[in-house]
C-alpha cells in the first residue's frame, strides 16, 4: 500500500469543472437553484481550505485547548444549525436540542476514543475528525427529527384538540409523534448501515484507504463509526424530543402556542392571552 | 339493526341519577384574551343550555374555558361549587367532555375508535351495549365494524358524538354538533342528546345557529352577541 498521490493545484480544480455539470443539469430542470450551488460550493471550499490550515497548525502544535476549542467550535455550530431552522420553538425546548446534542455527542466520542481507539482524549488526530462526524450526524438527525415532529403534530391539530378536550394528557397525545419523529431521524442512519460495503464506501474508509492504510483496519474504523453514529442520532434525537415535548404543555395540561407547532393560549416565554394559566 | 330514538339502554348509562349538584356551571366575570368579556352565567343540572352568537363572539372559547384547555385572562369558572382551578385538570375534562367542531375520527372502523379513544384516555371502554346505546343516541344506522375512512362529513360527526357520549359526561359542552346534518337527523339526535342530559342531570351548554333547533329544545338561551373588537 502506498499513501495517497499528492494532487497538484492545477490538477484539483479540474474538479469544479463537475460542477458545471450539475449547473447545467439545473438549469435545464429550472431549478433556481444557482446562487445557492455557487455559495455552497465557495463556502465548503474556504471552509475546508480554513480547516484544512487549522487542523494542520493544530496537529503540528498538540495542545488540549485547540483539541476543546475546536471541539466546542463544532458542538456550537451544530446546535446553531439546528436552533436555526427552529427559531420559534420555545426556550425549554431549545435548551433540550442543545444539551441533548451536547451530552449524547461528548458521551460516546469519549467512549469511541477512550474505549475503542484507546487514545488520549485530547489527541487531535482523533478527537477531530471523529467529533466532526459525530456532531455532523448528530445534527443531521436532530434537525430530521424535530422536523418530522412539528410536520406531524402542525398536521393533527385537529386529533390532538378532540384528545385533549375528552381529557387525554397531552403527554399521552404527543409521545406516538416523538416515537414517530425518532424513528423517521434514525431510519436513514439504519438504511445507510444496510447497503454499506455493497452500495458505497463510505467517505471515512475511502479516505484512509486512499491514504494508505489496509481495508481491514479502514473497516474496524468504519464499522466503529457506523456504530457510534446510530447511537449519537439515537440518543440526541431521543433527548431533544423527549425532554423538548414537556415543554409544550402546562401545569394546567394546556398546550402552548408556538409557531405552527401547537394550538393554545398557555405556557412559557411567548405572549399569550392569559399567561401561564392561574395557579390556586 | 340499531335504535333510532332514545334507547332504553342509554338509560343504563346514567349513574348517580339521584345525585344532584347545586350547580352544574357557574361562570363569574369572566375574560378571555382580555378582549371577549362574558356575561356571568349559572347552568343548573340537567338543564340544557343554548349559546347563539355572531361569529368572533367567543361561544367557541367560552367552551374550552369551561372544560380548562384554555384559561381566561381574567374571572373564574365553577363547577359543582369549586372553582376549576381546584381541580385536577385531567379529572375536570374527563367529567366536562367538549366535543368540539371538528369531529376527528382515527383510520379504521367505528368500534377501533371507541377503543382507540378510551385508550388514550386510559379509561375502559365501554360494552357492546353501550356502544350499540351511544350510536343508537346519536343516530348511527351502521354497525361498529363498519370503516370510517369512507363515512360522510355528517356520519363522522355522529360517531365523533358518540364516542364522547361514551365517555359519560357529568357536564357536556356541544360545538356546533349538527352542523354537518340534515334536519330531521339534527331533530332525532338533539332529541336524544337532550332527553339523555335532563334525564341524567347533566348539565348541557350547546353552541348553534339553528334557531329551530334551539327553539325545540333549549330550556334557555343565551346570546353572546357580536363579534369581540
Amino acid at each position: 500500500m502506498t499513501g495517497a498521490a499528492a494532487i497538484g493545484i492545477q490538477r484539483f480544480l479540474v474538479i469544479y469543472l463537475l460542477l458545471l455539470v450539475v449547473l447545467a443539469l439545473m438549469k435545464r430542470s429550472k431549478i433556481s437553484q444557482t446562487k445557492l450551488l455557487l455559495t455552497a460550493s465557495l463556502r465548503m471550499t474556504v471552509q475546508l481550505v480554513i480547516a484544512g490550515f487549522l487542523l494542520t497548525y493544530i496537529f503540528e502544535n498538540p495542545h488540549p485547548l485547540f483539541t476543546a476549542g475546536y471541539l466546542f467550535a463544532m458542538m456550537g455550530f451544530a446546535i446553531h444549525r439546528v436552533l436555526s431552522k427552529n427559531r420559534d420553538l420555545n426556550t425549554g425546548f431549545k435548551i433540550s436540542i442543545g444539551l441533548s446534542l451536547s451530552f449524547s455527542g461528548l458521551a460516546v466520542l469519549v467512549y469511541f476514543v477512550a474505549a475503542v481507539v484507546n487514545q488520549s482524549l485530547f489527541n487531535p488526530q482523533y478527537v477531530i475528525p471523529l467529533s466532526g462526524m459525530i456532531f455532523g450526524n448528530a445534527m443531521t438527525g436532530v434537525s430530521l427529527g424535530v422536523k418530522s415532529f412539528r410536520e406531524n403534530t402542525a398536521s393533527a391539530k385537529e386529533r390532538m384538540e378532540a384528545l385533549l378536550n375528552f381529557g387525554v394528557s397531552p403527554k399521552n397525545i404527543l409521545l406516538p409523534f416523538v416515537n414517530q419523529a425518532l424513528e423517521t431521524a434514525i431510519l436513514p442512519t439504519l438504511n445507510s448501515m444496510v447497503g454499506m460495503g455493497i452500495v458505497s464506501l463510505p467517505g471515512m474508509m475511502t479516505g484512509q484507504i486512499l491514504s494508505g492504510t489496509l481495508p481491514t483496519t479502514a473497516i474496524l474504523y468504519q464499522i466503529s463509526i457506523m456504530v457510534a453514529i446510530c447511537t449519537v442520532v439515537c440518543l440526541s434525537v431521543f433527548g431533544s424530543l423527549h425532554f423538548g415535548y414537556h415543554t409544550l404543555y402546562n401545569k394546567r395540561s394546556q398546550f402552548c402556542r408556538l409557531g405552527g407547532l401547537l394550538t393554545g393560549t398557555g405556557c412559557g416565554d411567548e405572549k399569550s392571552g392569559s399567561g401561564t394559566g392561574r395557579e390556586k | 339493526m340499531w335504535h333510532n330514538s332514545f334507547p332504553d339502554s342509554l338509560e343504563n348509562m346514567l349513574e348517580n341519577k339521584e345525585e344532584t349538584m347545586k350547580e352544574a356551571l357557574r361562570i363569574s366575570s369572566l375574560a378571555f384574551l382580555d378582549t371577549i368579556f362574558y356575561p356571568d352565567i349559572e347552568v343548573q343540572p340537567g338543564e340544557v343550555v343554548f349559546l347563539l352568537g355572531a361569529s368572533g363572539s367567543g361561544k367557541s372559547s367560552l367552551l374550552r374555558l369551561i372544560n380548562g384547555t384554555i384559561s381566561p385572562s381574567g374571572g373564574s369558572v365553577f363547577y359543582n361549587g369549586k372553582d376549576i382551578l381546584e381541580y385536577d385538570p385531567l379529572h375536570l375534562r374527563s367529567e366536562i367532555i367538549l366535543a368540539g367542531q371538528s369531529a376527528y375520527l382515527f383510520p379504521g372502523t367505528v368500534r377501533e375508535n371507541f377503543l382507540q379513544y378510551h385508550q388514550y384516555r386510559e379509561s375502559v371502554p365501554p360494552d357492546e351495549e353501550t356502544m350499540g346505546a351511544c350510536l343508537a343516541a346519536c343516530r348511527v344506522p351502521f354497525s361498529p365494524d363498519m370503516s370510517c375512512d369512507t363515512l360522510s362529513g355528517g356520519e363522522k360527526q355522529r360517531v365523533f358524538l358518540s364516542v364522547a357520549l361514551s365517555f359519560r359526561p357529568k357536564v357536556f359542552l356541544l360545538d356546533e354538533p349538527t352542523s354537518a346534518l340534515d334536519r330531521p337527523t339534527a331533530e332525532e339526535l338533539m332529541k336524544n342528546l337532550t332527553e339523555y342530559c335532563r334525564s341524567g342531570n347533566i348539565a348541557a351548554v350547546i353552541v348553534s345557529h339553528d334557531r329551530h333547533l334551539i327553539d325545540m329544545f333549549a330550556d334557555r338561551t343565551l346570546d353572546l352577541g357580536g363579534a369581540a373588537s
